[in-house]
């Protein structure tokens, strides 16, 4: 059952991957048994997507695989491969932000902003399917994502006004438009 | 944090995928299976039981799929959650796996074949050395078991899956295979109570699928967890209970499986026997809780201390009987 | 070409008519005025604003500035009635009233960074990726507590990738975030002190060469015997963990002990009720997401560059410069955004120093990131202590009494732990007024990672303890426990039984608000078994009275620079570090209300060492109250500079001026005024870009006794919470459904901030109570070093919280305000136990209160009282007595005392003890010759001690060698 460790590094091959990361087609060399966060942070560059407790107990490395959230620091990279990927940097177009991410900025959702790009994905992929989710709903698809700080109570308000701000039902309206504004808004 | 080196192999189908694992198997290669990750990949970084092999399963499409009757090994928890075809007491104990985050990745055949837990074990590699290793992962070193002192022949790692206990309710049975074989059996009869071997996978064997009697439809049941947090938490203890009923209303069976207390999930026929089938065994909630908790046998490798979560089987039966007995007769 | 021919015209024609000769000739004289600057005679000839030579085109006339070209007209609302708007001040007026221009205090603000972090821009410590680094990585003890004889590294340097390694001997400077106690090393001299202590470390070209290098550094062991129990700490060792030299403490392990005695404790003796209780408190770590991580590199010239997230960076520049043995001027210090702190990012850590060597050895960045398990190793965490509290009423309802005994296990190394030994007793002798008050505490060295400071240092555990005791005495006097604590308290402007100055206390409002939002009257032992109610109130320091270095001896606590260039935008230089918190944000806010500014015109440098100024960093909740205050210093001497430029302008008289958004205009008639810019240009003619520095110190204040500096602060925050739960008699299991949550901050700068902390208060205090601990097995191992393990409760644990902010206006704070980051988290916890009361009848007095032990408590009630079902268990109910009445009448009367009280611009002394018939305008201790004040035990109490007390049984070494 038990032998001495393996080695680490060393003698796993390497293979060129790709995946379409945030709508943009990229390709590294990874080696075959590296984690979509390794990936991620080491190889492409995605410093968004943050490695909180390396076991699935905290949501930092949160990132969408087809639109779904998963983690990924529990997801082999070549399991996938080809696969359309969307961490936090591509929640936004251009200057103008995905309303979750206004709305994590304006009600407090977000403090010292480590747990927030998983917060982020997961919220955003909750308000595509369910754009307008009751609190409970927010909460039950939050439940795999800690924060430290908030005390999740901002965080549910911020999904909540970015509902209202996505479905055009009261709340705040988007004060950019997607892809077009060359003036983002001051502040922040 | 990494995990050490290994080779993967993708294979997408299920003979690809058996082959593989027999050629491995002929080479005295050892490897894993994974499917979800998220029990497998924590392990490894930890340098538990790392293999330099792994066969990843998650481009097998034929092992996935939902229906009344029949799970993939691959179907995933929050799949089975979310859908309208999986029998409830299944999705109820789904549901209660870990996090959404976690049941995204995570599937049947995963959790059906998830590895035991002890605290002296899952720890990293400095922590272990520390301790001087233990019986499931001594690294060569003939290590004790740390939990029972003194003896390195039975590793009583605990085996914290969520869906044994429903499944088993459900009368489930288990289907395997190899190359150029497969097998089945009742769920109970697949696991092994070692936490070392855990189950009858043989090496190169893998789960395909779990089967449901056509009865289950009309079997209604309850899956009570004791964890201390509502999310991520593994069962401290975990009971289901289920009663089918005839279409004329008469009791046509009882279940009950636990699952948390020990290295094994178990179904309680005997306890169960006692109940009888008559139409009152819901009056006998409370004798039948006392007697599973004289029945399991907890030790101290988990978060919560064997005496409370011993005593909280009791509860935890009573429960799910007075749940299964509303829902009989809501239903 | 013909805009190049345009452009000699230009030169031309500056050449031939050079003449400005006003900017010469009062180059001198301006350069050093600010108010006295209206006294400048303007020239007749002179021309005034924008000039431009003849014939040529305007330049364009200067905007606003800001992203509106309109100046918003100031809303009276925002505005105080002492400035004539229509802003309510129940509390009085206050000295920055007239700074205020109603732009953006008070007002909700998004953090001034969040844009960053929503968009995944943020660069934490791991986010810092330099061309060329390495990595880095620890070698650890796997010994709880052994002498280090030898360290390999030969087999690891010879890996290829390997680039460098080292050990304890390449730093022997000792370091410590105190400097009474620098205990600690880059890597083990001697000995390692507990599993998970670093020995050696690697550098290597990638993650994985540098984890295999890192196993095969070799480590030759004396295993010596290790303590895990703080009471062993407390006996004589033969290999004590620390060697303090003469000053240690018998052979023991007692790293610091305390003793006070305050007040007439004779009269103890004559209370009708005493709550007396033996409490266990395990440890608790912060649970931030973002785990350590450093990087280091050395630039070409020859310094340092520390990229660390951290939450005083200052100290660990001190520390660098010791252990490196370079000057501090060679170092800056980049502190990153830091992914949570709450006091675990505060000390300088040997991984900082690590790296830095690492890094000079090999000349390469090196970056180092901590697994999860590193993160409990290093600990810092809340200690775990041993808490012996009573507490005494007499028969008109008065604390005649609080005697406590702390006994806090220190783990590995000193930390903070100096000043938490002290916190344990003194920062629960408010917001009560009490006759006497009798602490003694000893903080030991065990083999356990270090504890040191964590959000509400040292006051959570007592705090507790106390606020149980006072449910448990109110049950005893047969009185509701909000009565009896509003009978109780401290003035406004009054001292408390150890001299800590209390100057604004908004207590009795946070009391009487949380009782009326949660219906308590109709609640309170009047709920079905399984559902309580629990009150519990909280008193924290707003900043520290002393700080940690103060040398040179004057000093200023927190500075701040501004510099305004002809941009008209405001770079603030602080070295307050934002930990999430929003201190960047709260400074801009102050600098941007001074000038009427909006947000978007101010942007903080607050990251580096090299372009901020010295502040002590974010702990002790002083960021709002010093910084905030350097900040609004600074900026009342631009809005100075402003104002004299725009009086010369507009020939109007300084006092008549006033600012709004981007303008400045009279008072009276808002039409006439010019714009922010227009003053701007004008302040700037003959010194180019204003800059202005602002600091804080705190005045003199306290008593002179050993250990009076410790808890004392210009000012203090108050809180009163109110918890209602739902218990599970069957399991144990607690679910906190409801909270509200009032607290005093003295003047809520951006309320959404206050409501986060008040929120995220609650969250982690969750935690301690119901949850959390750092769990050690029979073999000292920490069992659960994962976020699997270390239960911080998830969004489905969390209740709805009601965040009630009450606004004291503080006489000294910025705006009025004072701390709102850690005062939030102490009430959470006794209000939670006693709702879990309330609900069931059980009393606790252990943390935290896990189900199982809930469990076990309540089968005994059960068989105390005979029953076999716990759903049949009785809850407890009220009856009032008497002493009711008298309590509710007092408490009307000390309302309308301190109504008066806080608005009197000079009250009259007040000491505690008045309420024990203490003449009020002296110190007691000058009256009455039974009022002790006694920091050294006596003979008598040694025949005794209590737990922590007994560490005065020993003798320092220098004692015993003069007596020997």
């Amino acid at each position: 059952m038990a032998g001495l460790p393996l080695p680490i590094a060393g003698g796993a091959s390497t293979k060129v991957w790709s995946a379409t990361i945030n709508g943009k087609n990229q390709q590294c060399i990874i080696k075959e048994h590296d984690l979509l966060l390794d990936v991620l942070r080491d190889g492409l560059g995605s410093l968004g997507t943050k490695r909180g407790c390396d076991m699935g107990t905290c949501g930092c490395c949160s990132i969408l695989i087809d639109g779904k959230p998963r983690l990924s620091c529990m997801t082999l990279a070549v399991e996938v491969e080809g696969r359309s990927i969307t961490t936090v940097e591509g929640l936004s177009d251009g200057h103008h932000l995905h309303p979750i991410q206004t709305m994590f900025a304006e009600c407090g959702g977000s403090q010292c902003g480590f747990c927030t790009p998983g917060f982020l994905v997961v919220s955003a992929a909750l308000l595509d399917t369910n754009p307008e989710p009751t609190r409970q709903e927010a909460e039950d698809a939050i439940e795999g994502n800690l924060c430290r700080c908030t005390g999740y109570q901002q965080i549910v308000d911020s999904i909540m006004e970015a509902s209202k701000m996505l479905t055009g039902i009261g709340g705040q309206q988007p004060t950019t438009r997607p892809a077009s504004d060359p003036n983002p808004m001051f502040g922040g | 944090m990494r995990t050490p080196s290994f080779q993967v192999h993708s294979p997408t189908t299920l003979s690809e995928a058996l082959q593989i694992a027999n050629s491995l198997k002929k080479q005295k290669t050892e490897f894993d299976w994974i499917s979800g990750g998220t029990d497998l990949i924590p392990n490894y970084k930890w340098g538990i039981n790392p293999r330099s092999n792994v066969i990843s399963i998650s481009g097998v499409d034929e092992l996935g799929g939902i229906s009344k009757t029949r799970i993939g090994a691959m179907a995933r928890l929050q799949d089975i959650v979310e859908s309208s075809e999986a029998h409830p007491l299944i999705a109820e104990a789904a549901a209660s796996v870990a996090s959404v985050m976690i049941r995204r990745s995570g599937t049947l055949g995963g959790n059906l074949c998830l590895d035991t837990r002890c605290f002296w074990l899952n720890q990293s590699e400095t922590w272990r050395k520390s301790i001087e290793y233990c019986h499931k992962c001594d690294e060569g070193t003939g290590a004790d078991c740390r939990v029972i002192p003194n003896q390195n022949e039975l590793c009583v790692a605990t085996y914290q899956g969520d869906l044994a206990p429903a499944l088993m309710c459900l009368d489930a049975t288990i289907h395997l295979a190899s190359l150029n074989s497969t097998r089945s059996m009742p769920l109970e009869d697949f696991f092994q109570n070692d936490g070392i071997t855990r189950n009858v996978l043989k090496p190169g064997e893998i789960v395909t699928h779990i089967e449901l009697p056509d009865d289950s439809l009309r079997r209604f049941g309850s899956y009570q967890k004791l964890r201390h947090r509502d999310a991520w938490d593994f069962p401290e203890g975990g009971v289901a209970f289920s009663v089918g009923v005839d279409r004329d209303g008469s009791v046509s069976s009882l279940n009950m499986a636990s699952t948390g207390f020990e290295s094994i999930p178990r179904k309680h026929g005997d306890l169960i026997s006692s109940l009888g089938k008559g139409p009152n065994w819901a009056l006998e909630a409370e004798r039948l809780g006392a007697e599973l908790k004289r029945s399991v046998r907890p030790v101290l490798n988990t978060w919560f201390p064997p005496r409370y979560r011993k005593k909280m089987a009791s509860v935890l039966a009573r429960r799910a009987m007075e749940e299964a007995s509303k829902r009989v007769t809501s239903a | 070409m013909t805009d190049l021919d345009d452009r000699d015209d230009v030169f031309e024609d500056l050449e031939v008519e050079p003449e400005v000769p006003e900017y010469k000739s009062k180059v001198g004289k301006k350069r050093f005025k600010t108010k006295a600057a209206k006294t400048i005679e303007t020239e007749k000839s002179e021309i005034v604003g924008y000039r431009q030579q003849p014939g040529k085109l305007d330049f364009t006339r200067p905007g606003s500035g800001g992203s509106s070209p309109l100046s918003e007209r100031r809303d009276p609302k925002m505005i105080p009635r002492s400035q004539g708007g229509e802003l309510e001040q129940p509390w009085g007026p206050h000295r920055h009233d007239s700074l205020v221009t109603g732009r953006v205090i008070g007002k909700r603000t998004a953090l001034i960074d969040s844009k960053w972090k929503v968009t995944g821009q943020a660069v934490y410590g791991d986010d810092v990726r330099l061309p060329g680094e390495i990595i880095g990585r620890l070698v650890r003890s796997d010994r709880h507590y052994a002498r280090v004889l030898s360290v390999d590294v030969t087999e690891a340097e010879a890996m290829p990738g390997v680039l460098a390694t080292a050990t304890g001997l390449d730093a022997p400077s000792a370091f410590g975030v105190l400097p009474v106690t620098k205990d600690e090393h880059a890597m083990a001299i001697e000995k390692v002190r507990h599993i998970g202590d670093i020995i050696a470390c690697v550098a290597a070209e990638d993650e994985a060469t540098a984890r295999i290098a890192s196993q095969a550094v070799r480590v030759e062991y004396q295993d010596l015997d290790p303590i895990f129990d703080m009471r062993d700490g407390l006996k004589d060792s033969e290999n004590p963990i620390h060697d303090r030299g003469v000053y240690h403490i018998g052979e023991s392990n007692v790293q610091k002990r305390v003793f006070q005695r305050f007040g007439r404790i004779s009269d103890i003796e004559d209370s009708v009720a005493s709550y007396e209780r033996d409490w266990t408190f395990k440890g608790v770590n912060h649970g931030f997401t973002e785990p350590h991580a450093v990087v280091a590199h050395w630039d070409p010239r020859g310094r340092l560059t520390l990229y660390t997230p951290q939450q005083v960076p200052h100290y660990v520049h001190r520390a660098l410069a010791d252990v490196l043995n370079i000057p501090m001027h060679q170092i800056n210090v980049h502190r990153t955004y830091v992914g949570g702190g709450f006091g675990g990012k505060s000390d300088p850590f040997p991984h900082e120093m690590c790296a830095a060597i690492l890094a000079r050895k090999t000349g390469r960045p090196v970056r180092i990131t901590f697994d999860r398990e590193e993160v409990f190793w290093t600990n810092r965490g809340r200690h775990p202590s041993r808490i012996s509290m009573a507490i005494h009423a007499d028969e008109e309802g008065r604390f005649s009494g609080i005697e406590t005994d702390a006994l806090i296990d220190g783990g590995g190394f000193a930390s903070f732990g100096h000043v938490t030994t002290y916190y344990n007793g003194v920062l629960h002798t408010a917001p009560y007024e009490i006759g006497a008050f009798h602490y003694t505490g000893a903080r030991v060295w065990t083999n356990k990672p270090a504890s040191g400071a964590m959000r509400g240092h040292g006051a959570v555990n007592s705090r507790c303890a106390v606020e149980v005791g006072i449910d448990d005495i109110s049950e005893q006097l047969g009185v509701d426990p909000i009565d009896l604590r509003l009978a109780n308290l401290l003035p406004p402007h009054s001292a408390t039984i150890t001299g800590f100055r209390v100057t604004s206390i908004g207590m009795r409002e946070c009391l009487e608000r949380v009782r009326k939002e949660s219906n308590w009257e109709k609640k309170f032992r009047k709920m079905p078994l399984g559902k309580g109610i629990g009150v519990g109130c909280g008193f924290f320091i707003s900043g520290s009275g002393l700080p940690i270095h103060w040398d040179p001896n004057k000093f200023p606590h927190a500075t701040v620079h501004l510099k305004i260039d002809m941009d008209g935008g405001v770079t603030v230089h602080t070295g307050a570090a934002d930990i999430g918190q929003g201190s960047d944000t709260v400074v801009g806010q102050a600098v941007a209300e001074v000038l009427g500014l909006p947000m978007d015109m101010i942007r903080i440098k607050s990251k580096e060492s090299d372009t901020s100024p010295v502040d002590l960093g974010s702990y002790s909740s002083r960021v709002t109250f010093m910084n905030a205050n350097a900040a609004v210093s600074a900026a009342m001497e631009i809005r100075s500079d402003l104002i004299t430029a725009a009086s010369s302008i507009l020939d109007l008289d300084e006092s008549k001026l006033v600012l709004g958004d981007r303008r400045i205009f009279s008072k009276r008639n808002p039409e006439v005024g010019i714009s922010y810019l227009e003053a701007l240009h004008k302040a700037q003619e003959d010194r180019g870009a204003l800059v202005a520095s602002g600091s804080y110190r705190t005045p003199p204040m306290g008593k002179m006794h050993k250990g009076a500096a410790a808890g004392l602060a210009p000012a203090y925050s108050f809180s009163a919470y109110v918890a209602e739960v739902d218990v599970d008699v069957e399991t144990g299991s607690i679910k906190v459904e409801k909270v509200w949550a009032a607290h005093d901050c003295g003047k809520a700068l951006n309320p959404l901030s206050v409501e986060g902390q008040i929120i995220g208060s609650c969250h982690m205090g969750l935690g301690q109570v119901i949850s959390e601990e750092m769990k050690y097995g029979r073999t000292g191992n920490l069992l659960n070093p994962d976020l699997l393990g270390y239960k911080i409760p998830t969004v489905h644990e969390m209740p709805e919280v009601v965040p009630i902010i009450v606004e004291s206006n503080d006489p000294e704070g910025p705006f009025g305000a004072k701390e709102a980051g850690e005062g939030p988290l102490l009430p959470i916890l006794p209000a939670v136990c006693n709702a879990v009361y309330d609900a069931i009848g059980v009393r606790t007095s252990e943390l935290p209160l896990t189900p199982d032990k809930l469990f076990r408590s309540i089968e005994k009630a059960c068989s105390k009282k005979g029953i076999s079902d716990p759903r049949d268990l009785p809850n407890p109910k009220l009856e009032l007595k008497p002493l009711s009445k008298i309590l509710k009448k007092r408490a009307k009367d000390h309302s309308s005392r301190d109504r008066k009280r806080r608005l009197d611009s000079s009250p009259e002394a007040y000491f505690n003890g008045q309420l024990f018939g203490q003449e009020p305008s002296n110190p007691p201790e000058e009256n009455d010759p039974e009022w002790m004040v006694q920091v050294i035990p006596d003979k008598e109490y040694l025949e005794n001690p209590k737990l922590a007390g007994s560490a005065w049984l020993h003798k320092e070494r220098r004692h015993r060698r003069a007596s020997e």
